[in-house]
């Protein structure tokens, strides 16, 4: 066991896989000589190499295309999108490619796409995004997002093995924010959910950073015995680990950093409407950022993101109900 | 970077966001002594990040008059670093343009208002009670008028109906057996029929089954069958039991398909695809029996599926004429009315039809892995086969229906 | 770097008599194959659209005769002949167009959007030019691992529009990767002419992103074959890519549902007077080759394959949602085969 950042346990994820394996390689734009523009991929080029951790030119849909093709002969490219919101150039290609082949024709399309998502920081409404539901409603893509550093590296390894393509959202605001232990060498995390915090009265279903929202939200409900669920893979998602949460707690806050509309949490809520309607006590209450781009100036960002204090008072305002 | 502390002479310098990922940094090194002159924009402090190292411009032309962080220390960002008395003269943090302009009007604006929670509904009094709380009431037979609630406006609680369960608060009533067909008392007869004649449907239904008794040498044959093994499996699917009798009837049609067969006249036809009719009852116009082209195609769920949809269809009269035509098997379902047996009519030309009746708990002797016997409450039921004695006997219909049991009770 | 034009009777050295023969071969088969699925189109035994490359065999059969076993493809619409030379079967082309279970994606997708991973192939998706973006990346792996392969694309004139093209054609240059680009010409994407397509022809833009553009006869299949040839000899040695414009004519429209009135008639005229397979035909009778019998022996094929075709089963509905995800990677031989740079 190491202490790392959520950011040295990506690094740590790369660099293992790219030792074990040397069908690896790591490509996208500023990432060799440069380290990244968040430097997760700092001096990797120095151990492996100008092919193998590759400063591509400025193109998404080609970053995304070529990894397809390497791919299908035989490589495992890990892509770096400098940042998510950038996805969208390389959107066809994932959706379209990647996204179908195996249905199509039988042949894996063994690639990870690395997407620094969410906002908080005043990155505007380029930087900002939580790209996660395009794909969740594109068949043939998984979607995973780790909350902490353990789950950062274990995911990324479970990507870069999973013989199908892959969307990682690793969130910039855990980068160097969240620290924790984790196991060195070979370490794998299922693409299953996991319960963060145990509870029985309520349950917060959340995945990336909003996870440490919802836990510290709960925190600040001392007296309520508040249960925060983990999601942690979006495709495929942990429907089990869902309705038992539900089915235990009767009550259900659902927290997006992502656009409301057809985000993930409204996926949830329908499979909760669903599937565990007998065990509501209450109507499924989610937290989201409402539907508008998101903006620069700190006050008008901080008005539609998700807060602590958001959270918290929508599980308190459902505890009442 | 900067921001104006409440004495307003005196200007904060904090650890800038490097960033958007970095979260802390680190002194340098400090270019001026606490007490000595600082220019506006004149480089104060050097630091070190993650991510970069930069020198920082002073906010304020001024004195300075604290260091509060020191070399090698590493803050979070957003720490104050050091504090300058701004000279008179000097721009001052309200006056500089940019950036620091902006990060004042933060602190100046009322508290970003954190967005509404997604708006919870009001619950008026006595509006209703949530789903899970109807379904432990009617579990344990509780009455919720009489539960008090704790909730927004008196309404009553998961938390208020599982502690009358626990404190022994109501008798415990049986669950309901079998969601699907609970027992109902016969209703109140209602007024006559305004028509004292029989609709057109019930006279074809009557000479329909005047004339197959006329025809065919109807037999029935009678078999137990215990559903507990369906009534797990169906609680998962969250189907009826309907189709898993329709599975293993189909099932067991493919190992005697002399049952799979239509007898006209002298001319006894097998087929080989189970087009399967269910009898859907229409209330007091009659019943009708809509039919499954290709059923053997059909999983459980795929069956449950074409069974709502041609029953939906069936009550809401917008079956095909195809949908209702070239049955060579008949399942009908009067059990979920409570019934436990029966002897149905064969669907002409059809050779037999199957009666499934009410799933009741019965005390039964059931025989362990070593051998012991022992009583236990199973969910029972009686299968019932009517079949025609002029196209087969009796030793194949019983054969037929313990293949039926013998499926159902080892499903899943 | 110059755009030069390419000759086929350089090419005729490389080719043994019976390889112009197979050259022959392949292009009767594809048009053979399009003319009876057609016709089981009109029958209604085809669901969906119909696409085919009358008048453009030779690109297809020329292209995919000079690249080796080890290469890889990405094989558009108007390019069954590169399926044929790669070892798909009719019978399975047949079943592909009828959409049954023996087809090449066994249903999943229709007409000529497949490819054969076991004979190097990676099928089509309808956004064209994605696929050279694909085609490149195979190219980078092999760069990456040392291998003397190279991987070829075709696309038509629509495609050089869109941003894949640029991003591809740069991406190969600036990496200077074993792939080759071959741009069919053939005058109208759907029923925009070239001139509402470009302003400069393509091929002159090859020099703008660092390699070499050549315009080929695109109904000259041993022009193709050598323009080919060449590209893939400069790929594999290192001399970075190469993008072939074949200039050809589609002969029939888009799709089935296409009655091509925007074409003159006197362009279609003087097209077919440059029929490919004529061409082809008059080269193999003067080697003595009597051209009836293959004829002959092509039809017998064509009559077996849809026969057997037509025996093939319709998918199964219930599994319609399975294999949307793969359980594991395929077994490709890529990185440990005879020819890779990782093999041990």
């Amino acid at each position: 066991m190491a202490t790392l950042t959520y950011l040295q346990a990506i690094s740590d994820a790369l660099r293992t896989e790219m030792r074990r394996d040397e069908r690896v390689m790591c490509m996208g734009e500023d990432i060799g000589v440069f380290g990244g523009a968040f430097k997760v991929t700092d001096g990797l080029i120095d151990e492996f190499g100008k092919w193998r951790v590759m400063d591509t030119p400025l193109a998404e849909s080609g970053i995304v295309g070529t990894a397809v093709g390497a791919s299908v002969v035989g490589l495992r490219p890990v892509c770096e999108m400098q940042f998510s919101d950038f996805v969208s150039c390389g959107f066809d290609q994932l959706v379209n490619v990647a996204g179908k082949t195996h249905y199509r024709m039988g042949l894996a399309v063994p690639i990870t796409v690395r997407l620094p998502s969410g906002g908080g920081f005043s990155g505007g409404p380029f930087h900002s995004q939580n790209p996660e539901a395009w794909f969740m409603h594109a068949p043939g893509l998984k979607v995973v997002a780790p909350s902490t550093a353990e789950d950062a590296k274990g995911l990324l390894i479970s990507a870069i093995r999973d013989p199908n393509p892959v969307l990682y959202l690793e969130h910039k605001h855990l980068y160097r924010r969240v620290k924790g232990d984790v196991p060195e060498g070979d370490h794998t995390t299922p693409f299953t959910a996991r319960v963060a915090r145990s509870g029985e009265d309520l349950v917060v279903i959340a995945y990336g950073a909003m996870v440490h929202t919802a836990l510290a939200a709960a925190d600040e409900l001392p007296d309520a015995s508040i249960e925060v669920l983990d999601v942690r893979s979006l495709v495929p998602l942990d429907e089990e680990a869902i309705l038992a949460s539900v089915r235990k707690c009767s009550k259900v806050v659902i927290v997006d950093e992502a656009n409301a509309t057809c985000a993930a949490g409204a996926h949830i809520a329908a499979l909760i409407a669903e599937r565990a309607f007998e065990d509501l006590d209450g109507p499924v209450v989610r937290v989201a950022t409402p539907d508008v781009p998101i903006p620069f100036s700190p006050p008008l960002e901080q008005a539609v993101l998700p807060s602590v204090e958001s959270v918290r008072e929508a599980i308190r305002e459902l505890l009442e109900y | 970077m900067s921001s104006s502390s409440t004495d307003t002479a005196l200007v904060d310098v904090t650890m800038p966001q490097m960033g958007v990922s970095v979260s802390e940094g680190t002194i340098a090194e400090w270019h001026k002594k606490v007490g000595e002159e600082v220019g506006y924009e004149e480089t104060l402090v050097s630091i070190s990040t993650d991510k970069i190292d930069t020198d920082l411009p002073s906010p304020a032309a001024g004195v300075v008059r604290e260091i509060v962080v020191e070399v090698g220390e590493t803050v979070e960002v957003g720490t104050v670093l050091a504090r300058i008395a701004a000279a008179g003269a000097a721009p001052t943090n309200d006056e500089v343009g940019g950036a620091s302009e902006a990060a004042a009007a933060v602190g100046d604006t009322p508290a970003p208002s954190t967005p509404e929670p997604a708006p919870v509904a009001e619950a008026p009094k006595q509006r209703g009670y949530s789903p899970v709380v109807t379904r432990i009431a009617a579990e344990h037979g509780i009455d919720l008028t009489k539960v008090e609630g704790t909730g927004r406006g008196g309404r009553v609680t998961k938390k208020d109906v599982l502690a009358l369960v626990e404190n022994g608060g109501a008798p415990a009533a049986e669950p309901p057996l079998h969601i699907e067909s609970p027992y109902k008392p016969d209703p109140t007869p209602t007024a006559p029929a305004s028509s004292p004649t029989l609709s057109r449907m019930r006279r074809l239904i009557g000479e329909h089954m005047k004339r197959s008794l006329e025809t065919a040498a109807t037999c029935t044959t009678w078999a137990e069958c215990d559903m507990a093994a369906v009534e797990a499996a169906r609680a998962q699917l969250r189907v009826t039991a309907l189709p898993f009798v329709a599975r293993a009837t189909i099932d067991a049609l493919r190992e005697f398909p002399q049952l799979n067969a239509w007898l006209e006249g002298e001319k006894y036809t097998v087929h080989e695809s189970v087009h399967l009719g269910i009898a859907v009852s229409l209330g007091e116009d009659g019943l009708i029996v809509p039919v499954i082209h290709d059923a053997q195609d059909l999983s459980v769920e795929g069956l449950a599926k074409r069974i709502r949809e041609l029953a939906r269809a069936a009550r809401d009269r917008t079956l095909r004429p195809d949908d209702a035509a070239g049955a060579t098997f008949t399942i009908t379902n009067p059990g979920q009315y409570g019934s436990i047996m029966a002897t149905p009519v064969i669907n002409q030309p059809q050779v037999a039809i199957l009666d499934l009746e009410a799933i009741v708990k019965r005390p039964v002797v059931v025989t362990d892995a070593t051998g012991a016997d022992a009583v236990a409450i199973r969910p029972m039921t009686i299968l019932g086969l009517s079949w025609d004695h002029r196209a087969l006997d009796g030793a194949l219909a019983a054969q037929f229906l313990s293949a039926v049991a013998r499926r159902l009770q080892s499903v899943g | 770097m110059a755009t030069t034009q390419a000759q086929a009777a350089e090419g005729a050295q490389f080719l043994t008599p019976e390889d112009r023969v197979e050259l022959l071969r392949y292009m009767l088969l594809m048009r053979g194959i399009e003319e009876r699925a057609m016709n089981l189109y009109r029958q209604g035994k085809v669901p969906g659209s119909f696409y085919d490359g009358f008048g453009q065999e030779a690109v297809s059969v020329g292209a995919a005769f000079a690249m080796a076993a080890e290469d890889r493809l990405c094989i558009l619409h108007r390019d069954l002949g590169a399926h044929l030379v790669r070892g798909v079967t009719p019978a399975r082309i047949f079943g592909q167009y009828m959409g049954r279970a023996g087809g090449v994606t066994g249903g999943r997708d229709g007409n000529v959007h497949f490819g054969d991973w076991r004979l190097g192939c990676v099928g089509m998706v309808s956004m064209l030019p994605d696929m050279m973006l694909v085609a490149t990346g195979m190219a980078m792996a092999f760069r990456i691992r040392r291998e003397k392969r190279a991987a070829l694309t075709w696309f038509g004139d629509g495609s050089t529009s869109r941003g894949d093209f640029h991003e591809a054609m740069n991406w190969a240059g600036v990496q200077r990767l074993p792939v080759i680009f071959v741009l069919e010409n053939n005058q109208y994407a759907y029923s925009t002419p070239l001139s509402s397509q470009f302003a400069v022809d393509p091929v002159e833009r090859a020099a703008a992103y660092g390699f070499p553009g050549v315009t080929v006869d695109g109904n000259d299949v041993e022009a193709m074959f050598e323009a080919t040839r060449v590209a893939r000899e400069r790929a594999v040695a290192g001399g970075g890519p190469t993008l072939i414009e074949a200039v050809t004519m589609r002969m029939h429209g888009h799709a089935a549902h296409d009655d091509m009135k925007y074409v003159p008639k006197e362009q279609l005229e003087e097209w077919r007077r440059k029929d490919p397979i004529d061409r082809q035909v008059a080269r193999v009778a003067e080697l003595g080759v009597d051209v009836d019998a293959l004829r002959a022996e092509v039809r017998e094929a064509i009559d077996s394959g849809t026969e057997e075709a037509l025996a093939m089963p319709m998918p199964d509905p219930s599994t319609a949602t399975a294999g949307v995800f793969a359980e594991e990677a395929n077994e490709l031989e890529d990185g440990h085969a005879p020819w890779s740079g990782w093999r041990r």
